[in-house]
């Protein structure tokens, strides 16, 4: 290595996007550090969470060997509209997921931050923990390393992987100070329920696990709530919108408490002994908030970039951070050998991610932030439905209704026609 | 707990996060003259997940709100929401704040 460098490769952040890249440059044999602020891998991260098992198998094959790569994988996939006093689940039982890489599988970060990051440490990599980067080291207009405290450290390529608040991505002048509607805020809750009483509650067996999205009853905010069984945990939480929460003059954690409080979600936690109150931003995502994904000196990968989808019944980044870090790391490689380090050659990591699925998809679903955005979707459409329900099962003594007269006269009473065919139209295009 | 319709106070979730405070660096401050100044949604109050920010009371007051960053979750929400940049916001130095053991 040339005397000017302390390393070939600086990381800053070791959520899944940069030990996916770390990983990757360090099977290569190539020097990387990656610099953590928390007391350990994951000690700062927050998810529901269910990662793709093919794209996690992409990166470390075989995975489900180890053991602690995981907790459950998902074989149920429930989905609920609740109103105030009722609820509606859709229930799929999908045993055919029940096969290695498998579909779903669900994860703490705390574990499998640390768990990845020793993947990236045993290939090679060094990680240092307890280390902030507050700055870049700027040689004319290129990045030539990192700065914490009184300590200078020289790459000769930086990769932001710092999440979902982009400070550094700013001070890369990568990306512009962020705009409140492009966030959601999530609050998550964990469960302590011993392995029995999950498996009889939830019907499941082995590593089998379920997840729950959730829609409705929070108090009008655009937003949904997820619940995953962990191996003896459940994780549960609540989206919002941010911005709606002061328009509506609505404190999220009285949602949250609010929501909690129903009879549907008081049955999912009963019994179970709360262990850890957790908070984190989501970038709601899409192809509008991606940062510029290079730079001199440097690329952006993961939450940092913007790579996420949060679509209500749709919350994915890890995926994306995954893809992103493997392709950085790919990349990587390639702007190495060629010895040069202006956006010229680190335009490298673009095109390869245009390839992957990551980029498509958030082309694919550009205009589902929006979509979500509407306020009918989150608090009438729940409401609608259970109410049709209600109708249709509840004997008052009279004859009962034809199934669709019912529905028809339900929903004239209580929907605009021409908004909602407007509504369903926009969901169906941008889901 | 059984299934008995309860509301935690927000204080009683916090004491299950681990957080470690720094008693040497604010990694947040906002500028009181500029909310009293400017500000008329108050987002902090309602964005954040952990009620740091809380509505002042009485004539004396610098600001309509104040900031207590003892159980701040470093989620980033009020530099987010915040319409006039009033949120200096930073991470906290390595090693301090929040320490999630199972999230
Ligand atoms: C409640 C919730 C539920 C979610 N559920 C899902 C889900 O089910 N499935 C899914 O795919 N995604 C989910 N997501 C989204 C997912 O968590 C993110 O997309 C993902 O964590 C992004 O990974 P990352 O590596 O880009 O960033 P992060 O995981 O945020 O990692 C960034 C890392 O960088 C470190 N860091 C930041 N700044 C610095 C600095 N200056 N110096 C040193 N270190 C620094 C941080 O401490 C952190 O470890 C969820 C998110 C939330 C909040
Ligand atoms: S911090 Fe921002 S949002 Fe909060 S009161 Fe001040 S100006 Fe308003
Ligand atoms: S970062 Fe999050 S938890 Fe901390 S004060 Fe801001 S909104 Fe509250």
């Amino acid at each position: 290595m040339s005397e000017e460098y302390d390393f070939d490769v600086a990381i800053v952040g070791a959520g899944p996007a940069g030990c996916a890249a770390a990983l990757v440059l360090a099977q290569a044999g190539i020097e990387v550090v990656v610099l953590e602020r928390g007391q350990y891998p994951g000690a700062k991260n927050v998810s529901g969470a269910a990662i793709y098992g093919p794209v996690l198998n992409n990166l470390v094959p075989n995975y489900w060997e180890d053991k602690e790569s995981f907790e459950r994988h998902l074989t149920t996939k429930k989905i609920t509209m609740m109103s105030e006093a009722r609820s509606m689940t859709i229930d799929v039982d999908l045993r055919d997921f029940n096969q290695t890489p498998y579909n779903g599988i669900t994860v703490l970060r705390p574990k499998f931050d640390r768990w990845l990051s020793e993947k990236a440490e045993a290939a090679g990599a060094m990680i240092l923990p307890d280390t902030m980067v507050e700055d870049f080291v700027w040689k004319d207009k290129q990045i030539v390393g990192v700065k914490s405290g009184e300590e200078e450290l020289r790459a000769k390529l930086v990769i932001i992987a710092e999440g979902t608040n982009r400070i550094l991505t700013e001070k890369a002048k990568l990306a512009k100070h962020p705009h409140a509607h492009h966030y959601a805020v999530a609050m998550k809750e964990t469960y302590e329920l011993p392995k029995k009483q999950i498996e009889e509650r939830f019907h499941v067996t082995g590593t089998e696990g379920i997840s729950n999205e959730i829609l409705g009853h929070s108090r009008g905010i655009p937003g949904g709530g997820f619940f995953y069984t962990n191996e003896n945990t459940l994780s549960f939480g609540l989206i919002l919108n941010a911005k709606s929460l002061a328009e509506k003059k609505l404190k999220a954690t009285e949602v949250f408490e609010d929501f909690k409080n129903h009879s549907y979600i008081r049955k999912l936690l009963k019994d179970a002994k709360m262990i850890e109150y957790s908070a984190h931003m989501i970038p709601k995502g899409g192809f509008k908030n991606l940062s510029k994904l290079y730079g001199n000196g440097v690329i952006v990968v993961g939450d940092a970039a913007g790579m996420a989808l949060n679509a209500g019944l749709y919350m994915e980044g890890m995926n994306f951070a995954l893809e992103s870090g493997r392709i950085a790391g790919e990349a990587a490689k390639k702007i190495l050998e060629s010895n040069n380090y202006t956006k010229k050659s680190t335009k490298i990591y673009k095109n390869e991610l245009k390839k992957s699925f990551a980029y498509q998809d958030l082309k694919t679903f550009k205009r589902a932030a929006k979509f979500l955005e509407n306020e009918r979707i989150f608090a009438h459409y729940p409401e609608l439905i259970n109410g049709l329900f209600y109708r249709l099962l509840k004997n008052n003594g009279k004859p009962r209704e034809k199934i669709t007269r019912a529905a028809i006269k339900h929903i004239i009473t209580r929907t605009k026609i021409l908004k909602a065919i407007k509504d369903v139209i926009g969901g169906l295009t941008s889901l | 707990m059984s299934d008995a319709k309860k509301v935690m106070t927000i204080d009683e979730k916090l004491d299950l996060t681990k957080i470690t405070t720094d008693h040497n660096y604010e990694h947040i401050t906002i500028n009181p003259a500029i909310c009293k100044a400017k500000c008329t949604t108050h987002d902090c109050v309602y964005g954040c997940p952990a009620d740091c920010y809380k509505f002042t009371e009485g004539e004396d007051a610098e600001g309509p709100v104040s900031y207590d960053s003892v159980a701040c979750l470093e989620c980033g929400v009020c530099r987010v929401v915040c319409p006039h940049g009033s949120v200096d916001w930073h991470n906290p130095k390595g090693g301090f704040g929040v320490e999630f053991k199972h999230s």
